[in-house]
């Protein structure tokens, strides 16, 4: 493209930027409510499976050990059980350290374990399963497994609570592809209606700019420049939207209410979701307004 | 510098606007298209710059045959040509200066020498004061003078005129037809579709007739000069 084009397109979009300054607030500002509604799901969607994996590391099986049993032979045990192939980590808790920790659960009230012995509950193995098997099958044939091993007497896993998680992470999974399909659809009809109707606003500017020869390329180069510069300002102003409803529900959201496994906190939206909601502004921008200009240019 | 050969033009479903139109327009020459409204004065025009395609026959402008073209034959085409019209069809949010210099700039003229055209022909045009005022500040035929001063800026081998006069009054009309012979003295071909019979009366000029989309008449065959 000859320097004088390029010239002539770059105070094209100056000019119109300027002088059509509302307009294209108005556009940006449509783009930034529908890119924070979808953006708003991502941040959903993502906590949502953030707090599912959190739940999912809680997933533990208890081998409780024979009574009796050498420290020897319970580490040895630990180095079988570690073998297995779906086991990430193996803990041995002894009966002092799950007396204690049984006291502490109770907090205020264990006072009703005065005049217990404190080696009343067994020492147990908390084995914790790599993630790929944090599943009802898989969990049972853990636990199958370790009830055949010597100097094991006793395993348990939570199997309701596995059945409700494999559910709920199977509904977000729906819900990702439902929703947010419908949601993405809704942004592309939106946005595309909103620049559509910024470009009627200047169809005789376009009317006459072919009537004066000028080409297509020249017509249209503009406007999808305009186009994407109202893509990535909606975008960012959806993510600004979006990180401050972030901070406000963080501050707001209690810890008490024991929704977050500890030591997690809700998290704002990852590289790859800001990404998408920035390339989606652009691109609706540019494109509609590539779609758009097809409905008013004229062609032979 | 145009030939139409039997050029026909029929808007769906089956309305005729033009009808087994022969006319040989030579270089340098000053045409008036007349003809009642409906006549198919504007359709003539609109095949000549492309807006529409002729249903039937060939065009040739220039040499060239137009009849059927690509969208980047129809923007070369119209580079070439100076379009006038009744309305005008000037952009409100530039300067008379800026909407001359627009049809420069799209044939790829730098901004500098586009800019210095446009400020010349505004000149030459009695614009002088005027160039950086918007066109809906302008009265009607400041307006067509800026348009005018557009539709030369790049030199056009022809000039296409619909209607000029029509919405100004008589002594702007006049002016603005005096601007057309000046234009026409350098060599200009230009070509102007009115209703006026009055413009033909006081321009002595070849005129072609149109009724109900055929051509009934062509003062060259009678002698130029008068109206048939």
């Amino acid at each position: 493209m000859k320097l004088s084009r390029i010239s002539f397109v770059f105070r094209r979009v100056v000019k119109s930027l300027r002088e059509l300054v509302w307009t294209h607030v108005l556009t940006s500002g449509t783009m930034a409510m529908t890119l924070f509604i979808f953006g708003g799901f991502l941040l959903v969607q993502q906590n949502l499976h953030g707090l599912l994996r959190g739940w999912g590391r809680q997933i533990q099986v208890f081998a409780y050990v024979d009574n009796g049993i050498s420290p020897a032979d319970v580490e040895s045990l630990a180095e079988q059980v570690r073998a297995y192939p779906e086991v990430e980590s193996v803990r041995f808790v002894s009966k002092a350290e799950a007396w204690e920790s049984f006291k502490k659960g109770l907090g205020s009230q264990s006072g009703v374990l005065e005049g217990l012995s404190p080696d009343i509950l067994p020492a147990s193995l908390e084995i914790g399963l790599q993630k790929a098997h944090r599943q009802r099958a898989s969990v049972a044939l853990v636990a199958q497994r370790l009830r055949g091993v010597k100097g094991i007497s006793e395993v348990e896993y939570p199997d309701e609570w596995l059945d409700k998680l494999s559910l709920l992470v199977l509904g977000v999974q729906w819900a990702k592809w439902i929703l947010g399909g419908f949601l993405f659809l809704a942004t592309l009809l939106i946005v595309g209606s909103t620049v559509k109707l910024a470009i009627l606003a200047r169809k005789e500017e376009i009317e006459i700019m072919q009537l004066v020869g000028a080409p297509a390329g020249l017509i249209k180069v503009p406007f999808v420049i305009e186009g994407m510069v109202q893509g990535i300002a909606g975008a960012s102003l959806a993510l600004l939207l979006l990180w401050l409803l972030y901070l406000f529900v963080r501050h707001q959201l209690p810890a008490s209410l024991g929704i977050l496994p500890p030591g997690d906190q809700l998290q704002f939206l990852d590289a790859s979701a800001i990404s998408l909601l920035v390339f989606l502004g652009w691109l609706l921008g540019a494109g509609g307004s590539l779609f758009s200009l097809r409905r008013f240019l004229k062609t032979w | 510098m145009i030939k139409l050969f039997r050029v026909s033009k029929v808007y769906p479903p089956n309305n005729p606007a033009l009808t087994d139109i022969h006319l040989h327009v030579e270089k340098g020459e000053f045409i008036f298209i007349n003809g009642p409204s409906g006549a198919g004065k504007s359709t003539l025009l609109r095949l000549l710059f492309r807006e529409e395609e002729a249903s039937e026959g060939q065009i040739i402008v220039n040499g060239r045959n137009i009849t059927r073209l690509n969208g980047p034959g129809v923007a070369r085409l119209r580079q070439a040509l100076g379009l006038v019209f009744q309305e005008y069809r000037l952009l409100p949010n530039m300067s008379a200066l800026e909407n001359v210099a627009l049809a420069a700039e799209v044939v790829g003229m730098s901004r500098k020498e586009s800019r210095r055209r446009a400020f010349h022909l505004l000149r030459e045009l009695g614009l002088k004061d005027k160039h950086d005022a918007r066109p809906p500040t302008l009265s009607g035929g400041e307006q067509q003078r800026v348009a005018i001063a557009r539709a030369l800026v790049n030199d056009p081998i022809l000039v296409l005129a619909d209607e000029p006069t029509g919405n100004l009054d008589a002594e702007m009309a006049e002016e603005t037809m005096r601007l057309f012979l000046k234009i026409h003295e350098k060599g200009t071909t230009i070509m102007i579709a009115t209703h006026d019979t009055g413009l033909l009366r006081r321009f002595k000029h070849r005129v072609v007739v149109l009724q109900r989309g055929r051509l009934t008449a062509d003062s060259k065959s009678a002698g130029a000069g008068t109206v048939p």
